[in-house]
């Protein structure tokens, strides 16, 4: 059977894409899928830094296009997580450099490798995001609780259903506690502007910078409430789309909690 | 916190920044997808000379297509002189 190519994308940049990327691509290995990640934001190669590989560069993603090597020879082999591959983007090339059509022929031979494929979208609706998109099934958008990422993203969602793609949506970084006083959009009205189906909500979490400080996957951590809610969603994507959602609450106590309802706290 | 801020909030009337936040959203969005690009305006302009070349006889250099808003609503105005219908 061929594999599947998902693209993980927002408009905005900063909202935790690569992350996302790295995280679910890591736990679809960890289930025993062969799981491709590729760093599409050519010129601005970021995804081997995240996830601590950036020492064993060789070949990218336009050599591959370009075929100057084969997809295995560019792939990087995580030692820590096994059947998971990353394919670096290109850091002195620029999103010119190939094109949609060049990456739907890349992406067949992608999905014939490994099971999942997925695309780490650069920032923007030009021409990286034309070549993200171009081969992939299916798309992921990810979005952060703040007006500007969620006007993004609702553009970003018209790009995907012009090319027949429904995507499925992420909001990332909630701070359960702000929701509950009011203070930051809900997963509710985030959806309710958006209109378009939820894979998961992914809860601030430091630890996803200290994940990224050291390079190693945040989904090893079980402590990281994060990393399990990107785990979370590798499963939905791996045949259990019914996987109930949680939604984050805040560890706030009983009494802070009476306080800040009857207003003698904030 | 000051008294009148108590008071709004044990009556429950003051709303947090998120729901100021969804509806400018929602209104920001709205405007947005009202928005039509010169290059949707010029194919849409060479379908309908198509459609109505079907019935009348136009000048299609004469024809005008534009979009006009107003502060509640956009319409699209369209301005052809008919040279003759097509008897069939």
């Amino acid at each position: 059977m061929e594999g599947k190519v998902i693209v993980i994308t927002s408009g905005k940049g900063g909202v935790g894409k690569t992350t996302a990327t790295a995280s679910i691509g890591a736990a679809l290995a960890k289930e025993g899928k062969k799981v491709a990640v590729v760093d599409m934001d050519i010129g601005l190669r970021n995804l081997d830094v995240v996830m601590g590989l950036e020492n064993r560069v060789v070949f990218n993603i336009v050599d591959v296009v370009r075929n100057k090597c084969r997809i295995n020879q560019a792939a990087i082999r995580d030692r820590r997580i096994d059947n998971l591959f990353l394919i670096p983007a290109s850091q002195s090339d620029n999103k010119d450099s190939i094109s949609p059509e060049e990456m739907v022929t890349v992406c067949n031979e992608f999905r014939k490798e490994f099971d999942f494929t997925l695309m780490d979208c650069p920032a923007g609706i030009e021409r990286g995001f034309e070549n993200a998109v171009a081969g992939a099934d299916e798309a992921v958008v990810v979005c952060t609780p703040e007006v500007s990422s969620v006007r993004d993203a609702d553009r970003i969602i018209g790009l995907l259903y012009a090319k027949k793609i429904t995507p499925k949506l992420i909001v990332n970084r909630i701070i359960p506690s702000m929701v509950e006083k009011g203070d930051m959009l809900s997963h509710e009205d985030v959806v309710d502007v958006l209109s378009v189906d939820l894979i998961g909500l992914v809860e601030m979490d430091d630890q996803v910078i200290v994940s990224t400080n050291t390079g190693s996957p945040l989904v090893m951590n079980k402590e990281s409430k994060a990393g399990v809610a990107f785990s979370r969603i590798a499963m939905r994507l791996n045949g259990q789309p019914d996987l109930p959602i949680d939604i984050p609450k805040s560890q706030e106590g009983f009494f802070s909690k009476i306080g800040r309802k009857i207003g003698i706290r904030k | 916190m000051m008294l009148n801020d108590l008071i709004s909030k044990w009556r429950g009337s003051k709303k947090g920044s998120g729901q100021t936040a969804k509806q400018r959203l929602q209104c920001a969005i709205v405007y947005d997808n009202l928005e039509v690009s010169d290059d949707v305006l010029i194919s849409l302009k060479k379908d309908i000379i198509d459609v109505l070349s079907k019935y009348f006889r136009i000048d299609s250099q004469a024809i005008s297509l534009d979009i006009e808003r107003s502060p509640d609503s956009s319409s699209l105005v369209l301005n052809t002189p008919i040279l003759s219908t097509i008897r069939r």
